[in-house]
């Protein structure tokens, strides 16, 4: 078998595996097949540049990412082997190019030509580096298997499930906010292969960077015979990584793709174990300056952003961290933008960030709970993430149960209410809607029983009898006598959800109340008597009978929601349950008092307003 | 040939010199006379004289009545609601909970048992409670072991296939994993059906809009439509539970996960609600999980203490009816241990239900389930 065929297949066994691993990535999966938690990150996770640059920030090599290493070593011997064997973002490049991208021969030999712009590369790596060892990791932006999981997860997948025959068998697409420009990002990138063949992957990866970098000291490369070779160029044909396999081989710039072995009609290239005949070009072809002017930039970039306040005072707070989420700055020293939370999150909850968390945040996972909430038994997100921005806790743990009683649970922010959206506070419409979806034992938000005044409900009395209470409209200023009352029939008997109550204030200044079990046009009627005996029947009695002229308030009795600040996870259920669905829920839940930053002593970047104890 | 522009061209066609002949004129006048016949005629098929066209509603769906076929020869003897008693010890041993549904079922019909409300080959929709992310022992959920006994069941019938189906509270996903139903419906090869808009249809519950006046709050509604249309008999799994809101969630209730839209809506006539949720549903069977009774804290609650087994009777309890309406009633009474007529707070939707589709003649409706009792139509079982 040819050697190019055993990269092909190669390509379509580790394409096929990392689709698969994005496709399980969901709830359901995981918990049917807990060890698939295992592998669905392992891309992530063998990539040496996540391990480099988290590396770089947090100084400590996270769990998996020890598998870098079975990526690194490799290229130590064998080149850039990678990015056209295993990386799945070079297969769809290569792919993409090789159905759309038909030329000529002369001009796909000068399509694969070196280019200068080859470079850029170099200094996107030394920028973002930089950037990392002061504790911002920007590396998944254009990280390739950070850039292809995060397209995948926010807009191609929810994208290809949008035909209603898929609906039906995967449920409703879920839904990101900005996934157009995720999704118009990798559109671009993929399309640029027709002006320039693996435009990516030979300008813009840093993962490439790294390994070109890396591959300086591989012991194999390919090796062009003089003396067969009659620089024909066909070698170019089919290069990938336009690395002049017919001149002095850019060994930094090589995806071994052996594509040049297999164009060669003279049999005068192989991929073999010596220093090179016409020698090599080892060393990247980027200028040394520039690169320090790159990490200069990528050194600048930190204060740059940090300064804009967005992780201490002027923090945002609707930016709302998955649960088991490191503190903010921790945080971005270890989210890789990689979406793997938002994939997995059951309940379309976690949204890539824009700017809410402030430019080093773009693309880093947030909640909105008008998508979704977090559900209280699930910890789906921190199992998954690559880095531990996000920990792997257990229900025990995220709930305060058991041994962790007494840290309590993890909390995500806390609730809060705008009482003149609330549909009970304001405007005597019964729900109490949150309430009954607060998840928590015993339930953070209760209830209230209040009377509220129904509008003009202060009234006038005219007559009474023990039962009955007639009344006029409230005399304006001045006068005694009030306009008559013209009462809807039966308008406030109520049910159990909502009750009417009179009020009835005596000349003493005490007063009683009863509730209305049904009205006419201008009496209430509080109970009923026994025509025969006078015995009450059904309803109250009037302890007095009041006079002609007291006050008479209606009221009705609702059931007002309020919040126990010591109970709220901040998991939003009662937010996207809410019946007000404006974009400025009545409930809302805000970043403050979340468990993740309690422990800073510094009072700016505390968000709780709780005292810890 | 090929032109500059890298075009292949009829060579005859570059030819500055040529001259027209009849055919080109046929052809070509023929070409042009079709795409201009072409685009008339679909001009005139989608022309819209009134601007109006696709923003009529599609006519109306409505539910099927799934009791349709047992009502007209289920005996005027034989009881209307059974209840079977098991053993608190027993609770999680799934033998003991098959022998209490089937033995409730039974207490319907001595002769035929299931067989009576399953027919062979019947698509079943099961419908239990599924609303919430919680485990089956807080009762929040309908007992994951009352659901597998309840499909075993129909499979002894010779149901065809079995459909678990509902549209919970929460994230679909975790909640059926979570209350054990999603392993109990696999065990038994039943199908899980979650609720997603491909599944939805507006259904006009009753023509017209409803009148708040009478108590209605239900019209033309969202609902999760493909198990519905797909059942031949539908069984209400309900679990009885407390309810901050509207006292009890129960038979009537249960009906809620069928429909999907702006539900967080009901809770400002919940009463009107529940009751017009049992007016649309005309099911087989109802059979009520009364194995652990959330007595407070409801509908979510959340801790051991607030399940009761069996509620007031200490007996894990399994309630089957034909009449959901008294069920709930006797639920309430008998395993809440509250009383629906209690004067002070009556539990509403109980009377709103009977006022709505009491006189209904293709239902069995009972005012208060104790003129039952006084008929003998209440079969019970202790295990």
């Amino acid at each position: 078998m040819k050697i190019t065929t055993v990269r092909i297949i190669s390509q379509i066994v580790f394409m096929v595996l990392f689709l698969t691993f994005v496709f399980v990535t969901t709830f359901t999966c995981l918990d049917d097949a807990p060890a698939l938690k295992f592998w669905v990150s392992k891309y992530l996770e063998i990539d040496p540049l996540i391990a480099i640059a988290t590396g770089l920030a947090t100084h400590a090599l996270y769990q998996g990412l020890i598998w870098s290493l079975a990526i690194l070593i490799p290229t130590l011997l064998l080149g850039r082997f990678f990015c056209n064997w295993i990386c799945p973002f070079g297969i769809l490049h290569q792919f993409v190019g090789w159905i759309f991208n038909r030329r000529s021969t002369p001009d796909r030999i000068a399509s694969n030509r070196y280019r200068p712009m080859s470079q850029t590369k170099y200094y996107v790596l030394a920028a973002m580096l930089a950037a990392a060892a002061f504790g911002s990791l920007q590396i998944g932006l254009l990280d390739p298997i950070c850039l292809l999981h995060r397209s995948l997860t926010v807009s191609v997948l929810p994208a290809l499930n949008m035909p209603p025959v898929f609906v039906e068998i995967f449920g409703n697409p879920k839904m990101h906010q900005l996934g157009w420009v995720v999704g118009g990002i990798v559109l671009f990138l993929v399309g640029m292969n027709l002006v320039v063949p693996r435009f990516f992957c030979r300008t813009l990866c840093p993962l490439g960077a790294l390994l070109g970098l890396v591959s300086r000291f591989s012991l194999w490369r390919i090796d062009r015979d003089p003396n067969k070779c009659t620089e024909c160029g066909l070698c170019d044909r089919n290069c990938e990584g336009a690395c002049d396999p017919g001149g002095k081989l850019r060994k930094s710039e090589c995806f071994v793709c052996f594509n040049c072995i297999d164009s060669c009609p003279h049999g005068a290239l192989r991929f073999a174990f010596l220093p090179a005949r016409l020698g090599e070009v080892a060393w990247p072809d980027a200028s040394r300056r520039r690169a320090i002017l790159a990490a200069v930039g990528g050194v600048i970039f930190y204060p740059f952003t940090r300064l804009a306040g967005k992780t201490t005072r002027d923090f945002s707070s609707k930016a709302i961290r998955p649960p088991g989420s490191v503190e903010e700055q921790e945080f971005l020293a270890r989210c890789l933008k990689c979406g793997q939370c938002i994939r997995v999150c059951p309940t379309n909850v976690l949204q890539p960030a824009m700017l809410e968390t402030g430019l080093e945040g773009m693309w880093t996972p947030v909640m909105n709970f008008r998508m979704g909430f977090c559900q209280l038994n699930c910890t789906a997100c921190g199992h998954v993430c690559p880095t531990g921005a996000i920990q792997r806790l257990t229900v025990e743990r995220k709930q305060g149960l058991g041994e962790f009683a007494s840290a309590g649970p993890i909390r995500l922010g806390t609730a809060h209410y705008d009482l003149g959206r609330c549909l009970p506070w304001s405007k005597n419409i019964p729900c109490v809607v949150c309430e009954e979806v607060c998840p928590t034992s015993p339930k953070a938000i209760h209830t209230e029983q209040r009377l509220m005044l129904v509008r003009d409900g202060k009234k006038m009395v005219v007559s009474a009898t023990p039962v009955t209470v007639t009344i006029s409209e409230y005399p304006p200023e001045g006068q005694s006598v009030g306009p008559r009352c013209v009462l809807t029939p039966n308008a406030y008997r109520g049910d159990p959800t909502a009750r009417y109550y009179v009020q009835v204030f005596h000349r003493d200044g005490t007063s009683e109340t009863h509730r209305i079990i049904a009205n006419d046009v201008d009496t209430l009627m509080i109970g009923e008597l026994d025509p025969a005996g006078g015995q009450l029947v059904a309803g109250s009695r009037l302890a007095r009978i009041p006079e002609r002229g007291d006050v008479a308030a209606i009221h009705i009795e609702l059931k007002v929601p309020k919040i126990d600040a010591e109970l709220c996870v901040g998991c939003g259920l009662c937010e996207h349950h809410c019946p007000v669905v404006g974009d400025r829920r009545p409930v809302y839940v805000t970043a403050e008092g979340e468990t993740r930053s309690e422990s800073q002593a510094d009072d700016a970047r505390n968000r709780s307003f709780r005292l810890v104890k | 040939m090929v032109s500059e522009t890298g075009r292949h061209e009829n060579p005859t066609e570059t030819n500055a010199s040529r001259t027209w002949t009849r055919r080109d004129l046929i052809v070509r006048g023929g070409r042009t006379i079709a795409v201009a016949g072409l685009a008339t005629g679909a001009a005139v098929y989608l022309h819209d004289p009134k601007g109006d066209a696709g923003l009529q509603p599609r006519a109306p769906i409505r539910l099927k009545d799934y009791f349709a076929k047992i009502k007209p020869d289920y005996p005027a003897s034989a009881p209307r609601l059974s209840a079977a008693y098991g053993e608190p010890e027993r609770i999680a041993d799934l033998t003991h909970i098959r022998a209490l549904v089937e033995a409730a079922v039974a207490g319907l019909d001595r002769d035929l048992g299931i067989s009576r409300f399953i027919s062979r080959g019947d698509v079943v929709l099961l419908k239990p409670n599924v609303g919430f992310d919680r485990d089956p022992r807080l009762g929040a959920t309908t007992n994951p072991l009352v659901v597998q006994a309840v499909i075993q069941l129909c499979r002894r019938a010779r149901a065809g296939r079995i459909i678990v189906a509902d549209n919970p509270i929460e994230s679909p996903g975790a909640c059926f994993a979570k209350s054990g139903i999603a392993a109990a419906a696999k065990a038994e090869g039943a199908t899980v059906m979650i609720y997603s808009s491909a599944h939805e249809r507006a259904v006009e519950i009753r023509p017209g809009r409803p009148e708040p006046a009478r108590n209605e709050a239900l019209g033309t509604w969202p609902i999760f439509w493909t198990p519905l249309k797909e059942a031949d008999k539908v069984i209400g799994l309900p679990v009885i539970k407390d309810h901050n809101l509207s006292s009890a969630s129960m038979t009537m209730k249960n009906w809620y996960g069928l429909l999907s839209g702006r539900r967080n809506q009901f809770h400002q006539a919940i009463h009107d609600i529940i009751s017009d949720l049992g007016y649309m549903m005309k099911p087989t069977l109802v059979i009520a999980d009364g194995t652990r009774v959330m007595i407070r804290n409801g509908p979510t609650g959340g801790r051991l203490d607030d399940v009761q087994v069996g509620g007031i009777t200490g007996r894990p309890t399994i309630v089957a009816a034909v009449d959901q309406v008294a069920c709930d009633a006797w639920c309430y009474q008998n395993l809440l241990g509250r009383d629906p007529r209690d004067a002070k707070a009556p539990l509403q939707y109980i009377e709103l239900a009977y006022a709505k589709f009491g006189q209904d003649p293709g239902r069995i409706v009972a005012r208060h389930w104790q003129d039952y009792e006084r008929q003998g139509l209440i079969a019970e079982t202790k295990l």
